[in-house]
């Protein structure tokens, strides 16, 4: 066994266990009082939660997971439609690259959390807000990361595009955009989760709705249940898209599949 | 015989480094005529894909001119297709996709690139590997595909960096058989690397050895064997009296370049 490889199964499999295992002592330890179910419901009682605020009425769970999926959607989708084509354009231009790094280095630095202030100074507490305060957030790395990108497209393949006679818009559309895109895909990846803490946060400090102000009331109420229920929430959305987002990699980069080989 | 298609007058070529500049071809004359075979062989580290570099327009001399049907040539010129001596083959495209890369960027319709491209990939014998990607050929596959993606974009002069090196003896033999029936109907004109005299002795109208750097034009020798002899050429007296000469004077740089480097 010692450094063989477990199969997709078995690491399932022994995942599995130790999800089990862990619940299982987390559930005894509430249970039998070791720890007041005040601070930290059993498992269990996390689940009954988590259907009662399914299946009532008003089904608020869904409501914040749709509400908040939205809001980290729309302004990371923004954000890739200004700050893909602005990589592209900076991977490719030294000049426009050297005027524009100094702005990107103060900028980026910056959590989302301190955009907030700002955004709700000019913007309130609407949709809005949350959009800019994820646009914010992520625009910078996305740049980052297209430029970066960008660059590291092999020299030799625009090379031989042009001998075979490519222009240069033809050279962005056939080898510098399919080069860029395995960097570019996993790039966007890091920044999709960034875009979550941006709106949790906002959630958080301004909003009434979405799951960041759910655990946050919740806090108020002093309801742990629903703060771990919405805590979980968030996870799972998160893993959500992440398999659909390497469902979309695996579309668009058929070659690294085939090419990794197993 | 036929007009200059191409003249190097008096090229060097120096690069910067961050230690100093190193001077890689020095007064480097040649005139290639139109439809000729000429193959360049030279220590390595000579300046060979330095030159083919030059008349592709990747580089610029650092002075003198190189001149394409009297033209300087001052951009990268679409006139020259090159065989890169790494492929450079798009890793996102399929044997095929990349064999049409040419013809596509060109605005040959859908039709005829297949056809065109179904043809060259046969002809060095990829056929069932056309949807495969360049990551699962192996290494003489992909200089196959690339000499393919070359050709069916055919282009006036072919530039050949050792495009067989990576290729077994036989199908080695196979293709340069095949590439010498293609420029003959063509009328291409073909500047060529190898390492192999050989090779170079089989394809070409002449053979230039270059010296070790700085390189520099040491001998032009004119080839009159027959093309297409095959194996039979190979065992004429003339033809072992030039493999013997043209050796000579290659190891005799090749031990100069050794000795540059050790000291
Ligand atoms: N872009 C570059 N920058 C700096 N030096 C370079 C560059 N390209 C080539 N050289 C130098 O120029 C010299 C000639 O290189 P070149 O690649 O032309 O050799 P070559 O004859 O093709 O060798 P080989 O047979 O090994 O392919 C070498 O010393 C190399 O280090
Ligand atoms: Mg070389």
């Amino acid at each position: 066994m010692e450094g063989k490889e477990l199969g997709l199964w078995g690491s399932s499999v022994i995942g599995a266990i130790g999800l089990l295992v862990f619940l299982s002592l987390w559930e005894i330890l509430v249970r039998t009082n070791v720890i007041d179910p005040f601070f930290l419901p059993a498992p269990t009682q996390v689940i009954d939660k988590a259907i009662q605020m399914t299946t009532a009425k008003d089904a608020v769970l869904l409501t914040d997971i749709k509400i908040s999926a939205t809001r980290v959607l729309t302004g990371f989708l923004l954000s890739v439609l200004a700050g893909v084509p602005a990589g592209l354009i900076l991977g490719m231009n030294p000049v426009i690259r050297a005027a524009i790094n100094p702005i990107i280095s103060i900028i980026r630095p910056l959590p989302a959390l301190s955009w907030i202030p700002l955004s709700m100074l000019w913007l309130g507490i609407d949709e809005q807000q949350k959009y800019a305060i994820v646009f914010m957030g992520s625009f910078a790395s996305i740049l980052v990361y297209t430029t970066d990108a960008t660059m590291r497209v092999d020299p030799t393949l625009r090379r031989a595009a042009m001998n075979l006679g490519a222009s240069p818009l033809q050279i962005l559309r056939y080898v510098i955009l399919p080069g860029a895109l395995p960097d570019l895909l996993t790039g966007l990846k890091v920044v999709l989760a960034i875009a979550w803490t941006c709106v949790i946060s906002a959630e958080m400090v301004g909003a009434n709705s979405g799951l960041g102000f759910r655990i946050w009331t919740a806090k108020e109420w002093s309801d742990t249940g629903q703060v771990l229920v919405g805590m979980i929430s968030i996870s799972v959305t998160v893993l959500v898209l992440d398999i659909l987002f390497r469902g979309l990699e695996r579309v668009l980069l058929p070659y690294q599949r085939k090419t990794s080989g197993t | 015989m036929s007009e200059t298609l191409i003249k190097f007058d008096n090229i060097t070529k120096r690069f910067s480094l961050r230690k100093g500049d190193i001077v890689a071809v020095k007064d480097f004359s040649l005139e290639i005529k139109k439809g000729e075979i000429l193959t360049i062989v030279g220590a390595s580290g000579c300046g060979k894909t330095t030159v083919l570099n030059m008349v592709a327009g990747f580089l610029t001399p650092s002075s003198g001119n190189i001149l394409l049907d009297g033209q300087p040539i001052t951009k990268i010129e679409p006139r020259c297709g090159m065989i890169f001596q790494n492929y450079a083959l798009f890793p996102w495209l399929s044997v095929r996709k990349n064999v049409e890369f040419g013809p596509k960027i060109n605005g040959v319709s859908k039709k005829v690139r297949r056809e065109e491209s179904a043809k060259y990939i046969e002809m060095v014998g990829l056929k069932g590997f056309e949807d495969a990607y360049p990551g699962e050929l192996s290494g003489g596959m992909r200089q196959r595909t690339a000499l393919c993606r070359v050709l069916a974009n055919k282009p006036d002069i072919l530039l050949c960096d050792e495009p067989f090196a990576a290729l077994d003896a036989m199908t080695r033999q196979i293709m340069q058989q095949e590439l010498l029936r293609i420029v003959n109907e063509s009328g291409q004109t073909v500047l060529f690397i190898t390492h192999s005299i050989d090779e170079a002795l089989i394809l070409s109208d002449k053979i230039v050895v270059m010296s070790v750097r700085p390189g520099t034009v040491k001998h032009i020798y004119d080839i009159e064997l027959p093309h297409f002899g095959k194996v039979e050429v190979q065992l004429t007296d003339e033809y072992l009296k030039l493999k013997r000469q043209i050796w000579a004077m290659v190891e005799e740089e090749v031990k100069i370049s050794m000795k540059i480097v050790s000291s």
